[in-house]
């Protein structure tokens, strides 16, 4: 219509231009951030209006929106994947670290070491009386239990670490959330009542979750406020603006210290299954489940290789001996959870022999145990001193809950044979090794003080070498302590499967990674920013922009013309 | 190498340089593992490397160190084995030497004064045997058994004790091979005495603390652990006797298990175990699932007793062990606790066993009298053995005015006594007819034939028959070993025995003795005496000392089968120690195979190793150039 009308529609194009370019330029400023949602402005004309009667003309151009090029699924995805990822990376960082407090594979890792002691006592075999071997016995016996005793302590240490970890990692999420929350609070403020969306807010929220998943796999609901409310689970972590809190618990479940995440408003607990800490979880129980293997394993060498030892003779009879385990009721029946045995005796019975050095001879007694159950007769750790008491020549006491046995006077000493029950073992009497499981595995100090002791005789002989042969087999005999494994394949069915669930940790490492990466390149492919685009769109707005003005210019020409007449 | 999957639409500038970096990292991380294997020569540092693999490489190490063990064992075995050759040589020489003395020193020709020179180097060779019977192999006396602390030949009471053991140790050599490295010095020497005593069998009773261990099991395979049914037609209850020691757990697991009114004890002859139930109650006892247990005990009867029977179960031979009660011997009849005397060589002590509870303690009696025997447990377990254990000497075991010998079985010489045992197993000799003649005080005589009789009790029936009451009567010495005359006629003569025929039947007997009024005591003439090497080489020179050519003679036939003998140990022990070597060389070239199988598993194969560090090497720098020519270029480059 007007020459006014055609310097409206410059003004517009002018203006929308002007934005179009902002958008750009904003676009290649961050160009290189990696949480940027590159945005595209959305132009389009401005409604028609009637020239005259059957002519409809354009009145302009207008910005109609500035829209972020954003899939909601694909980062849904994108965070699943995180999640994933980390979980995987990080399973393959720790038991990494488990495989290498074993250092199997090495020379001196625990199966070269028990192979060892075992070779030791079939050295022995040869030649039962010497010195030498039976030092070698025991110092190689030493060498494996210290080596036992540092692998707990290296595994326990490690369950240390896990918990320390899941503590520092569950206070950064916390931390993470609240950004969240206010985040929510920010975008809710600048959006508010607006038409539109704070789109760098919106990159900085994402950029948050992104992190949050990196931790621990979570739920994220936009509500049409805006807001994201964050489950794990079915918990809500952040609802709106409010962050309900995350916390690091512990609690005592049978004895053990199990960690857990609560929510810190009101302890309830929730269930992380992927992220770093959801790594840490099945850590945790994985390197629980590897140090029970431990224990099991030096709680059956320790038990097996005591009954066998305790029922030896060495080169010089006992003549006062102290059991080294503490019976916690010593009136209590002896396989009863009130003696508080570690290793439980059964039925059976066995055989003191008392033998008077001068005369060389020996009188022996047998021993009962009743552990059947019947009668009400089962026997105590009283009623086995008191038995061993009756003996001609011994006396038999029990201080502290522990058994102790002397001979009566000089000249005589003691030894054991044919234990059916297991009960000198089981009472620490005799024994090569003692403890009761990985933590404080160790050899007798009376066997380390005297090699004589050292029982390597079966019937009584001195020179016999009946039991240093047996011990000599023991290691790839199937056990009933380790439930009809041997010695040897319960130690490698525990490095197995550290070595396929690392091997496992590892595949899944790699595999999930490519998820994540193949996923956050689509993520690029639709939201990064192409320099080359933009500058092609630059030099289009700009031609636009130089178009609009020149434009006015000739309008305002016009309109000088015009106005020139009056 | 991963590799990343690309069906992008759209390519930005962030997309390029972070497909460019994740590629390069990758590409770098696998060369950094390619050359961690290169540089250690190691395909596997952790097990986790390659699982399966590391298993089998666990388990190939694990036999490798086994089989050093194995090797050690045979290595010092087939040294002891090789001190043991050395030995048994000498002690051929030593034997040779004595023989051709001994084939040297027979003849008229041969003076006593040459004679008495050469007892003096026989005794010089015997001093040299009991010195190799002595010899050590790194500390381990190698003829002692498993005793190797102390020397096993000790001078005592006038001859050489053995007191080593005939037990040799065994080690392993292999996973299923466990073999002796030492050899039985009886096997050597002849150290103890070959005939062994104790023809009784003692029949040990069972009591409640008789441990199921020591029970030879009615079936004869011991006891098998197991559960047994037990019913008593109306109830039916499985008794669970897995966990059981003694008879007396056995006892009171039957007892509790509630079964009517069935209750279990020792039988009456305590041979075994007797079931009792009220009178309408068929005890039925049978095995579950292919167990031996009630069998083993004795007291199977699936088909039931019958209505208020007893179940009286079979015997099941319980071992004599040294804590079995004397009491409970012979059925728990006990044995006569008067003891016994025993004799070697110059020595006798009379022991008793009164105070005596357990077998241990009538052994200890007998091993702690000093006498130079060795008492135990024979090895089937039913009654005891006594050992001549001193070479060079005889033993002799006769009752101490009881029947404790007759019991035990051990009596050296009584009259249960086979004829053809006596005098060293040489017997009594006969001739056809008549072959002593028994002259009484008064004066009248009588002959014997004592052709075809076979024990000394028939020989004092054949006596007692033959003098038809004239006065003479023949018994058995109720102390001392040996066949008694009493005559009673009372005459001024002397009771006397004579040869007729010239029958040596009277020495042989021990009857050719001078009698003391009316009793004429026969000698012992079955002493039990270890014969071995030591013991010839004594004899020979106590033979050459007296100059007596027919004792000269019988020590050297009897060096003669020592000789074959220690040839024939020697040519075992050669073969053995041969075997040792053979398994040495087998186990080396097992550990070959399994070193190479091992190197397979664990070690770097270069050739593939490095052929993909130069893959990885050529896509790193192709990667590395491409990245670098493309990321720089950009349209705004070429704006105006």
């Amino acid at each position: 219509m007007s020459l006014i009308g055609a310097l409206n529609v410059g003004k517009s194009a002018l203006a929308t231009h002007q934005a179009a370019i902002q958008v750009t330029s904003n676009n290649v400023a961050n160009a290189g951030n990696p949480d940027y949602t590159r945005q595209v402005a959305r132009v389009v004309p401005k409604r028609d209006y009637q020239l005259r009667p059957g002519m409809l003309i354009g009145s302009g151009v207008n910005l109609e929106s500035i829209e972020r090029q954003i899939d909601a699924a694909l980062e849904d995805r994108i965070r699943g994947s995180i999640s994933d990822s980390e979980m995987a990376s990080s399973r393959q960082l720790w038991l990494g670290r488990v495989e290498s407090i074993f250092h199997e594979m090495g020379d001196d890792d625990l199966s070269s070491q028990m192979n060892a002691f075992f070779g030791a006592w079939s050295d022995l075999a040869g030649k039962p009386q010497d010195m030498g071997l039976r030092q070698i016995v025991i110092t190689r016996g030493e060498a494996l239990a210290g080596t036992m005793r540092d692998l707990r302590a290296g595994l326990d240490s490690l369950q240390g670490d896990v918990a320390r970890r899941m503590e520092a990692l569950v206070r950064d999420a916390n931390g993470l959330a609240r950004q969240v929350a206010d985040l929510n609070r920010q975008i809710v403020t600048a959006e508010g009542g607006a038409q539109g969306l704070a789109n760098g807010l919106r990159d900085q929220r994402d950029a948050v979750l992104k992190r949050l998943s990196e931790l621990m796999d979570v739920k994220v609901v936009e509500t049409s406020e805006g807001v994201v409310n964050v489950l794990a689970g079915s918990e809500p972590i952040v609802l709106g603006d409010t962050n309900r809190g995350l916390a690091f618990g512990q609690e005592t479940v049978n004895g053990q210290l199990v960690p857990r995440v609560l929510i810190a408003s009101d302890q309830a607990g929730i269930q992380v299954s992927s992220g770093q800490i959801g790594a840490l979880f099945s850590l945790r129980q994985e390197i629980g489940g590897t140090l029970g293997q431990l224990d099991d394993l030096a709680g059956g060498l320790i038990f097996e290789l005591n009954k066998l030892h305790a029922q030896g003779q060495g080169l010089e009879g006992l003549t006062d001996i102290t059991g080294g385990i503490v019976v916690d009721d010593p009136a209590a029946a002896l396989n009863s959870t009130a003696a508080g045995l570690e290793f439980a005796p059964v039925n059976g019975s066995f055989v003191v022999h008392l033998k008077q050095k001068v005369t060389g001879l020996t009188s022996s007694t047998l021993i009962q145990v009743d552990l059947d159950g019947l009668n009400g007769d089962d026997t105590t750790l009283n009623a086995l001193a008191a038995a061993l008491d009756g003996i001609d020549g011994l006396s038999a006491t029990v201080t502290g809950g522990q058994l102790r046995i002397t001979t009566d006077g000089a000249g005589g000493e003691f030894s054991f044979s044919q234990d059916s029950s297991g009960v000198l073992a089981a009472l620490g009497i005799n024994v090569f090794f003692t403890g009761t499981g990985a933590q404080d595995i160790g050899v007798n100090a009376a066997v380390k003080a005297r090699p004589g002791l050292l029982a390597a005789a079966g019937n009584g002989q001195v020179g016999d070498n009946a039991t240093a042969r047996t011990i000599a087999d023991l290691a790839s005999r199937p056990l009933a302590s380790l439930e009809g494994i041997s010695l040897e394949e319960a130690y490698e069915r525990m490095i197995n499967q550290t070595a396929v669930s690392a091997s496992g940790a590892r595949t899944s490492a790699t595999a999930a990674a490519s998820v994540r990466e193949t996923l956050l390149s689509q993520r690029e492919a639709l939201s990064g920013v192409s320099l080359d685009e933009e500058a092609i769109n630059l030099i289009r707005e700009q031609r636009a922009f130089q178009a609009a003005a020149r434009l006015i210019a000739a309008v305002d020409e016009m309109m000088r013309t015009l106005i020139s007449l009056v | 190498m991963a590799v990343l999957p690309l069906q992008l639409a759209r390519v930005s500038n962030a997309l390029r340089m972070n497909l460019a970096q994740r590629t390069i990292t990758r590409t770098q991380q696998s060369l950094t593992e390619v050359q961690n294997e290169l540089a250690t020569g190691k395909r596997i540092t952790v097990p986790s490397d390659h699982p399966a693999d590391a298993a089998l490489a666990m388990q190939l190490r694990k036999t490798l160190d086994q089989r050093q063990a194995y090797a050690s064992a045979i290595n010092y075995g087939s040294m002891h084995l090789g001190a043991v050759d050395s030995a048994l040589g000498d002690l051929i020489d030593l034997v040779r030497q004595a023989q051709t003395i001994a084939s040297a020193n027979v003849g008229s020709d041969v003076t006593a004064e040459a004679r008495k020179a050469a007892a003096a180097v026989v005794e010089s060779l015997y001093s040299q045997a009991i010195n190799l019977g002595n010899r050590r192999f790194q500390g381990t006396y190698l003829f002692a058994g498993d005793k190797g602390a102390e020397p096993p030949f000790r001078p005592e009471l006038g001859g050489v004790r053995f007191v080593g053991s005939d037990r040799t140790l065994e080690n392993r050599f292999d996973e299923s091979t466990v073999l002796s490295f030492m050899v039985d010095a009886n096997q050597v020497f002849g150290a103890m005495s070959t005939r062994v005593r104790g023809s009784a069998d003692l029949a040990p009773g069972i009591t409640a603390s008789t441990r199921l261990a020591d029970l030879g099991g009615a079936g004869g395979k011991g006891v098998r652990p197991g559960t047994i049914q037990l019913s008593n037609g109306v109830t039916t209850v499985a008794v669970d006797l897995s966990g059981a020691d003694t008879i007396g757990d056995v006892i009171d697991a039957i007892n509790a298990a509630g079964v009517g009114s069935i209750t279990a004890r020792v039988s009456d002859d305590l041979m075994g175990l007797t079931l009792e139930s009220g009178a309408a109650e068929d005890i039925r006892v049978s095995d579950i699932g292919g167990g031996t247990t009630a069998a083993d005990l004795g007291i199977r009867m699936p088909g039931g007793t019958g209505a208020g029977v007893d179940l009286v179960g079979e015997n099941v031979h319980a071992r004599l062990t040294f804590l079995t009660a004397l009491s409970s011997l012979r059925g728990g009849l006990d044995i006569d606790r008067s003891g016994l005397v025993i004799t070697n060589g110059p020595q006798s002590q009379a022991i008793d066993f009164a105070s005596a509870v357990t077998v241990e303690d009538l052994l200890n009696r007998i091993n702690g009298s000093g006498m130079g025997v060795l008492a135990r447990i024979n090895s089937a377990g039913t009654g005891i053995d006594i050992i001549n254990s001193v070479q060079g000497i005889a033993m002799r075991i006769a009752e101490n005015g009881g029947s404790t010998a007759a019991q035990l079985g051990v009596r050296s010489f009584g009259p249960q006594t086979p004829l053809g045992e006596l005098n060293g197993g040489a017997g009594v000799r006969t001739v056809s007819g008549d072959d002593i003649r028994i002259t009484r005080r008064d004066g009248t005589s009588f002959t014997v034939d004592l052709t075809g009789l076979a024990t000394v009790q028939d020989v004092i029936d054949a006596i007692n028959a033959a003098d038809a009451g004239g006065g003479v009567t023949a018994s058995f010495s109720a102390t001392d070993n040996g066949i008694v005359l009493t005559d009673s006629t009372g005459g001024a003569g002397a009771l006397g025995v004579a040869a007729v025929n010239f029958s040596p039947a009277a020495a042989d007997l021990g009857l050719d003795v001078v009698a003391s009024g009316a009793t004429l005591q026969g000698r012992d003439v079955n002493a039990v005496e270890a014969n071995g090497l030591l013991a010839h080489l004594s004899k020979l020179r106590d033979a050459l000392l007296t100059s007596d050519q027919r004792r000269i003679t019988t020590a050297s036939e009897g060096l003669e089968s020592d000789l074959s003998r220690l040839t024939q140990v020697r040519g075992q022990v050669g073969a053995r120690i041969q075997d040792m070597e053979s398994r040495l060389n087998r186990l080396q070239e097992q550990d070959l195979a399994t070193r190479t199988l091992l190197s397979s598993l664990e070690d770097t194969d270069y050739a593939d190793a490095i052929t993909r560090f130069q893959t990885l090497q050529t896509a790193l720098q192709a990667n590395l150039q491409t990245t670098g020519r493309l990321l720089n270029l950009s349209l705004l480059d070429f704006l105006g």
